[in-house]
């Protein structure tokens, strides 16, 4: 995997907020709600900005109960599950996410598709890893700030999963970082985890955001703020990635070693 | 069991046979889940009694008091399932395939390995964790009516849709015969194949389907209760349209990422309005314009040979009463005409050639008016069966008596080329 880039150095941070931004983001919303995609089906713009989509398959893993389920219904806009249920089987679930580019001002639809799978099918099945595997574009290891064990067990995964993955992204997604007050994972061991492993960290709170006037309904823009830093961040790195392997930038490990 | 109010409470339990150690329990109350749950004692009573009978050689089936049925069934010698409900018009029929749906529902998710050979129970009551929302969506409100009925919940797609093409065309692409197009957990079309699975799993996979929650795409292990018990298979969805899923029944491959968006616009982009067409068919089952007289509220065909069911409660549904009331009308009314009227349905118990040729030729019919006995007033209730097609209706108090029949004869007249 290249160095990861700069936070906000390839995609414009809070685009989405703009005007332009704010216009954009209405095709994946539907009556103030997030809108959910078939497969057959992708956001629709006017004709004017029609804008190239970069599809991204994204691999989920993280010890049971760490909250990767959560975490993809957070980003896609839907309830998260409030007890845990392991995973049956592989998941996969669609996010398309509009984001402007620094260099080009250009805006691009990223499509992040995202697949997770409970932990004891993992186990059980052995198709399963290897087909979340393949092809993947990017991993997110998701540790717990409530669960120490997952945490350690990072270094692992690390090498189980993504070992023999080069040039594919990888993110290491600390959960439930609402829950900071009760930590089992001080600031210090992440400091010195980020100085090993050099791997972009990412801290997310899979909460139920605002909801609208009927009381029910998840309120689509609201939910979309919660998550944005989070998509953008993934916008960012797998771009990064895409460029560096398609040799538009010099991959900085290499120039600047250290 | 007395509970206050007028709403129906469902409690649903499951022990190890052998040693009576409660594996789960779920409860409804009027429809929905609900958290409430029996004392320990009153479970261990329930369970009491029946292994009583069993080790006197006699076999508890079921009970009745004032307000609550109680059912029993052990499957394998292994798991007991036990069912108590007070909700209005319950029955024996009603919660005896309640309770296969739910030890098929146990095999699907589980198999039947774990549940016959329990080594360790506190796994086994984890894993069973899996089929809570399943067997959830038995005990509620549901819009289909395969739990009851035993037979796959269909719908009617408009005409000149060519699915049938692309889907035979995609299975074969993707390297299986199984392969059916599902809306809200109502099949519009399945391959050959895919129809002739047995039964429980024709009736549950689908309803699996609608009952989870909305991902894009999925690689489901599943265990087929009557075909395939102790071997897993993989049950691939596809999200063609929110609501709309592809689904693949197959072994080892194909692997979920070779079914990609470019493989799916291939075969299904070109019929996009025509699967768009087919999103109201969730509760409506038939095509718009399908000509109904408004007299009907509700409608249940059965086609009781090919085990397939087409259940609306749409038309007219600006009247009274409430869509949850009709089903329930109809619901009720089934069991009714099935356990007390008509014949027992092929594959329930033996029967010989001749009882099916002689039933071809007799049309029969009932008809029931629920509700107050005043004349002009309460829904009508009329069932009639023709071959292998049952009919039953729910119609408005205005539709006259006299006419129930005709009324019956030439909607099912109407209904019988497309079903
Ligand atoms: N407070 C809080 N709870 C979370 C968060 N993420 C997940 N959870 C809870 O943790 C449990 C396990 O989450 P889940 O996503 O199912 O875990 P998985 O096994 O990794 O898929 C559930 O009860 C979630 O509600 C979070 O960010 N904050
Ligand atoms: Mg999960």
């Amino acid at each position: 995997m290249a160095r990861p880039p700069a936070p906000g150095s390839v995609i414009v941070p809070d685009w989405h907020e703009s005007a332009e931004g704010k216009e954009c983001l209405t095709c994946i919303l539907r009556k103030n709600r997030r809108r959910v995609f078939g497969l057959l089906e992708r956001p629709v713009l006017p004709p004017a900005v029609a804008i190239d989509t970069a599809s991204y398959k994204i691999f989920v893993s993280g010890k049971s109960g760490v909250g990767k389920t959560a975490l993809v219904a957070k980003l896609a806009g839907l309830e998260v599950p409030v007890a845990h249920h392991e995973t049956t089987g592989i998941q996969t679930t669609v996010v398309f996410w509009p984001a402007k580019l620094q260099v080009s001002e250009r805006v691009v639809m990223f499509r992040f598709e995202f697949w997770d799978c409970g932990e004891s099918a993992l186990k059980k099945f052995d198709h399963m890893l290897p087909a979340c595997k393949e092809k993947t574009d990017a991993f997110l290891f998701l540790f717990s700030f409530t669960d120490r064990a997952s945490f350690e067990d990072l270094p692992g995964q690390l090498t189980r999963i993504a070992g023999e993955a080069p040039g594919v992204v990888r993110i290491v997604v600390g959960s439930k970082f609402d829950q900071y007050m009760h930590t089992d994972v001080p600031e210090r061991d992440l400091t010195a985890f980020r100085q090993t492993w050099e791997l972009p960290l990412l801290r997310v709170k899979s909460v139920p955001g605002r909801r609208l006037a009927d009381g029910r309904t998840l309120d689509g823009r609201a939910g979309l703020a919660d998550i944005a830093h989070v998509l953008n961040a993934l916008a960012e790195h797998l771009w990064h990635q895409d460029q560096v392997a398609a040799g538009l930038i010099p991959n900085p490990a290499e120039n600047a070693p250290g | 069991m007395g509970e206050e109010g007028t709403e129906g409470t469902v409690h649903l339990l499951c022990l190890a046979a052998s040693s009576g150690v409660p594996l789960f329990c779920r409860s409804s109350r009027g429809g929905a889940p609900a958290r409430q749950q029996l004392p320990f004692s009153v479970i261990g009573s329930l369970n009491g009694v029946h292994m009583f009978g069993q080790n006197l050689e006699v076999q508890l089936s079921s009970a009745r008091t004032e307000d609550t049925t109680v059912v029993w069934k052990s499957f394998h010698d292994s798991i007991t399932l036990i069912v108590l409900s007070s909700e209005e018009g319950t029955s024996e029929l009603r919660l005896e395939r309640l309770l296969q749906m739910v030890f098929g529902a146990m095999v699907l998710l589980v198999g039947l390995e774990e549940l016959t050979n329990i080594s360790n129970v506190e796994r086994l009551k984890k894993e069973l964790r899996a089929c809570y929302r399943l067997i959830d969506s038995f005990l509620g409100d549901s819009e289909l009516i395969g739990d009851l009925t035993q037979c796959v919940d269909c719908v009617v797609p408009p005409e000149g849709s060519l699915f049938q093409e692309s889907l035979s065309g995609f299975a074969e692409a993707a390297g299986t015969a199984f392969a059916s197009l599902l809306v809200s957990g109502r099949v519009v079309t399945a391959t050959e194949s895919w129809w002739r699975l047995g039964t429980p799993e024709a009736v549950l996979l689908p309803w699996l389907v609608g009952s989870l929650p909305p991902q894009a795409a999925r690689d489901y292990p599943v265990y087929l209760p009557h075909g395939s018990p102790t071997v897993p298979h993989r049950l691939l969805t596809l999200t063609l349209l929110p609501g709309l899923e592809l689904c693949l029944l197959c072994g080892p491959r194909p692997p979920l990422s070779q079914l990609d968006p470019q493989l799916l616009d291939r075969w299904w982009q070109p019929s996009l309005d025509s699967l768009r067409a087919c999103l109201p068919l969730g509760p409506r089952a038939l095509p718009a314009g399908f000509p109904l007289h408004p007299d009907i509220l509700g409608l249940l065909l059965l086609h009781l040979e090919l085990k397939r069911c087409l259940f609306t409660v749409e038309p007219s549904g600006d009247k009274d009463p409430s869509p949850e009331q009709r089903r329930c009308l109809l619901r009720s009314f089934y069991t009714l005409v099935t356990a007390m009227h008509f014949p027992p349905e092929p594959g329930q118990q033996e029967e010989k050639v001749e009882d099916t040729a002689q039933r071809a030729q007799v049309p029969r019919a009932c008809y029931l008016v629920s509700g107050t006995e005043e004349p002009g007033t309460g829904w009508r209730l009329v069932a009639l069966q023709l071959g292998p097609r049952r009919l039953l209706l729910l119609l408005s108090a205005q539709s006259p008596c006299h006419g129930l029949r005709s009324l019956a004869t030439r909607t099912l007249q109407a209904l019988t080329p497309l079903f």
